[in-house]
């Protein structure tokens, strides 16, 4: 059993407490699930449980951490790393080894276990998890999803009692996310203890046995899994949380920019027949054909491996297409011509800051700088207190507005957004749909690659579905049409 | 497929000398390195080359080993052309420039190849048992295993300067060589922060700082094959010093009338 006994932690250097006065029992085979707004204190829970604070993380502790009526504080990473296993939110950064077989290995290696017992631990993982097919075989090849099923996999051959995942949902499509619900059935079923912490949780809502709210370093609300599901919808966007059911909120969704005819001269975007391959290989890309005008927010869907970046690659000119074309305003568009007019906002942030603070980010690869504009949209992104800042000291919803700043001063007529609300909290998601919508105003057609459906449901207004064989827009979706797309994959 | 799970997981993929013992491996690295700038003619350096080639091709990289010959035998040539074309200046930075490049060619084969053919655990438990403290080889380890993402990260990064309009045409790129290198680095680094804390927050709840024994997934351990390689080594080494002092060492290839 897990006992937080009048338990405060305050990170060094910090004004205040991140954990304050925690009480908590977590028996043993429970399923608890963390939720709350960024920043209150969920991941502090995690990391006071798997023996980073205060050995990785320093800083304050006060109060009692216990399992089993020892002390976790007082033990070292190092011992509690045989008793509870984490599995972290990004899948990239988890792995140690090359090799996806050594990989699983990695733990039960620095227990000192000997051959013999690594080999049968590590065989046990493989085939309780069904990972036969991902043995020796390179980390880099395989998919965020498959990556992160390897590091469960890693843990598991340790077998703690206790379980604690970070977020593990931010980085997966639904095909993944389902396997990942497959996994946490089993370990529910093996009576190990599971503690969750994440945003979104439709895909726990069978599994938990309670729901903890956290908000400003305590626990201010407890749910039983019934009392979670059937949560008012009014309370719940009070509080920053999202759908439990999103499916069943479709009928809210969809909501189209207010005219979409204020924009008098609508540019079209149209691609014709567009078809690319790597090298000599099958095409990626095949005969895809789709219009789409300024104003348009298109959600670009599909499992993982339909191709979606590949489509924002070529669509964005950094490849060039093999057959057909892309067209804008009646213009064919060269890779080169299409760079000029597009901007992409990446997942990851950092890969697009580049210089040391926010104003010279923002006019960064311009030759003529519109000071009013460039004042105008650091107030819009609510960034105008930071504009001297290096970026790097920013937080990720900080440093996305930044990357969205540059699109603005760019002028860009063409936007794509590669996966922008994963890891965003509720309110968040709100403010990065409204943007988006903002930037729509102003004339931009904007392409978004997203797994987010509720995110998906608020901002877009047409869908493009890469997953039958002929590519498919639809316009204006209706019910059934989300309806479809989340239940396939849900049944996939 | 008739192979069971246990026989996967036992499995490896590189053979032959990829099999010796990491210690042997960066043993001969380390003292290559010396030998290759340590040796002047033309003879002995084709002669170490011709062995790292073979080798090579005796630990299942026979690509890398031949590609890495081909490489050596064209630059060497290079040199001895550039040898016979005399503009001031140039024509000695170009000839230290190219000397060194094909001493370190190589150096580069070996250390490649060391790296594709040593599983990190393997090279982990041999670190460990030469006395390296866990402090050194822990950051060695993460280098090996950050090295391939470079090249991804790098990619992506040059991708959001194409789109920025940053040095995206390669005459930019020249024109201001410095602020493009800034702009590479600058992501990079960050990334590189990001990453290794995540990585060792990853390690550290897996016990990566344990302090007891380990034992690797495969055998590895010196053995008869092992101190045969470090003798046959030391032995070919040798002759190679003895025969740049002597006459041969003065033979030069690519003779030009």
């Amino acid at each position: 059993m897990i006992r937080f006994i009048d338990f405060s932690f305050r990170y060094d250097g910090m004004p205040e407490d991140a954990l304050k006065h925690i009480n908590l029992e977590i028996k043993d085979g429970a399923f608890v699930l963390l939720t709350g707004r960024s920043g209150c204190g969920k991941s502090t829970i995690l990391r006071a449980l798997n023996g980073l604070i205060p050995h990785f993380y320093p800083g304050r502790t006060s109060g009692k951490l216990l399992y089993a009526d020892r002390s976790l504080l007082e033990m070292n990473p190092s011992e509690t790393a045989g008793i509870v296993g984490t599995v972290f939110q990004d899948p990239r950064s988890q792995f140690f080894m090359t090799d996806t077989t050594r990989e699983l290995a990695f733990g039960c290696i620095n227990m000192g276990y000997t051959r013999e017992e690594i080999i049968d631990r590590v065989e046990k993982a493989v085939k309780e998890l069904d990972l036969e097919t991902f043995l020796n075989r390179s980390i880099f090849s395989l998919s965020s999803g498959e990556k992160q099923q390897i590091a469960i996999g890693s843990i598991y051959a340790l077998s703690p009692d206790v379980y604690i995942f970070d977020e593990p949902s931010a980085n997966l499509d639904h095909e993944a996310i389902r396997r990942l619900t497959g996994i946490l059935k089993k370990l529910r079923e093996e009576g190990k203890t599971v503690i969750i912490a994440d945003h979104r949780y439709y895909y726990l809502r069978d599994l938990i046995d309670c729901a903890l709210y956290i908000e400003n370093g305590q626990i201010t609300a407890e749910f039983t899994r019934e009392e979670f599901c059937r949560l008012d919808k009014a309370y719940r966007i009070q509080k920053g949380l999202r759908a439990v059911y999103p499916e069943k909120e479709i009928g809210d969704g969809f909501k189209k920019p207010a005219d979409k005819g204020s924009n008098n001269k609508k540019q079209i975007f149209r691609v014709e027949g567009l078809s690319f391959s790597y090298g000599k290989g099958a095409n990626v890309l095949d005969q895809i054909s789709f219009e789409a005008a300024s104003g348009d927010i298109v959600g670009i869907v599909g499992h993982n491996g339909a191709g979606k970046t590949t489509l924002i690659s070529v669509l964005t000119g950094i490849l060039k297409e093999k057959a057909g074309g892309v067209y804008y305003d009646g213009k064919k568009l060269s890779p080169a011509k299409r760079r000029k007019l597009s901007y992409l906002v990446m997942q990851d942030a950092d890969y697009q800051l580049f210089t040391a603070s926010v104003e010279e980010e923002l006019v960064l690869g311009m030759t003529g700088v519109d000071r009013t504009l460039l004042d105008d949209t650091l107030d819009r992104l609510a960034l105008s207190e930071y504009r001297d800042r290096h970026p790097a000291s920013l937080s990720e919803g900080q440093k996305q507005r930044v990357t969205i700043g540059a699109s603005i001063m760019k002028n860009s007529k063409i936007l794509y957004f590669d996966e922008p609300t994963s890891g965003l909290d509720h309110d968040s998601m709100i403010r990065v749909s409204g943007l988006i919508k903002d930037l729509s105003d102003n004339g931009a057609v904007i392409f978004l690659v997203s797994h987010d459906l509720e995110f998906i449901m608020n901002t877009c207004t047409d869908l493009l579905d890469l997953d039958p064989d002929q590519a498919e827009m639809i316009k204006e979706p209706d019910i059934r049409s989300i309806h479809n797309y989340s239940f396939r994959a849900e049944n996939s | 497929m008739s192979e069971s799970v246990r026989e996967k997981i036992m499995a490896v993929s590189f053979h032959g000398t990829a099999r010796l013992d990491p210690r042997i491996k960066l043993f001969m690295l380390i003292v290559l390195g010396c030998i290759s700038f340590f040796i002047n003619g033309d003879i002995p350096e084709l002669m170490l080359m011709l062995a790292i080639t073979a080798f090579a091709c005796a630990g299942s990289a026979p690509g890398w080993g031949i590609r890495m010959l081909v490489v050596y035998l064209v630059i060497s040539y290079l040199n001895t052309c550039l040898k016979y074309i005399s503009v001031p200046g140039i024509s000695l930075l170009m000839g230290i420039f190219g000397v060194t490049v094909l001493k370190m060619i190589p150096i580069v084969t070996m250390a490649r190849w060391v790296l594709k053919s040593t599983y990190m655990d393997e090279l982990t438990v041999a670190l460990e048992r030469a006395g390296m403290p866990r402090a050194v080889i822990i950051p060695f380890v993460v280098m090996f295993r950050y090295i391939p993402t470079l090249g991804i990260e790098y990619r992506m990064i040059r991708n959001t300067m194409k789109i920025r309009g940053v040095s995206d045409t390669i005459f930019k790129a020249l024109i201001h060589p410095f602020a493009t290198i800034e702009y590479i680095l600058i992501p990079l680094l960050m990334r590189c922060l990001k990453v290794s804390d995540e990585l060792a927050a990853s390690g550290t709840t897996r016990g990566m700082e344990r302090e007891n024994k380990r034992y690797c997934l495969s055998e590895t351990g010196f053995g008869l094959g092992e101190y045969v390689t470090a003798a046959l080594f030391v032995v070919y080494m040798v002759v190679l010093v003895i025969l740049d002092r002597s006459s041969i060492g003065q033979y030069v290839f690519w003779r030009q009338g």
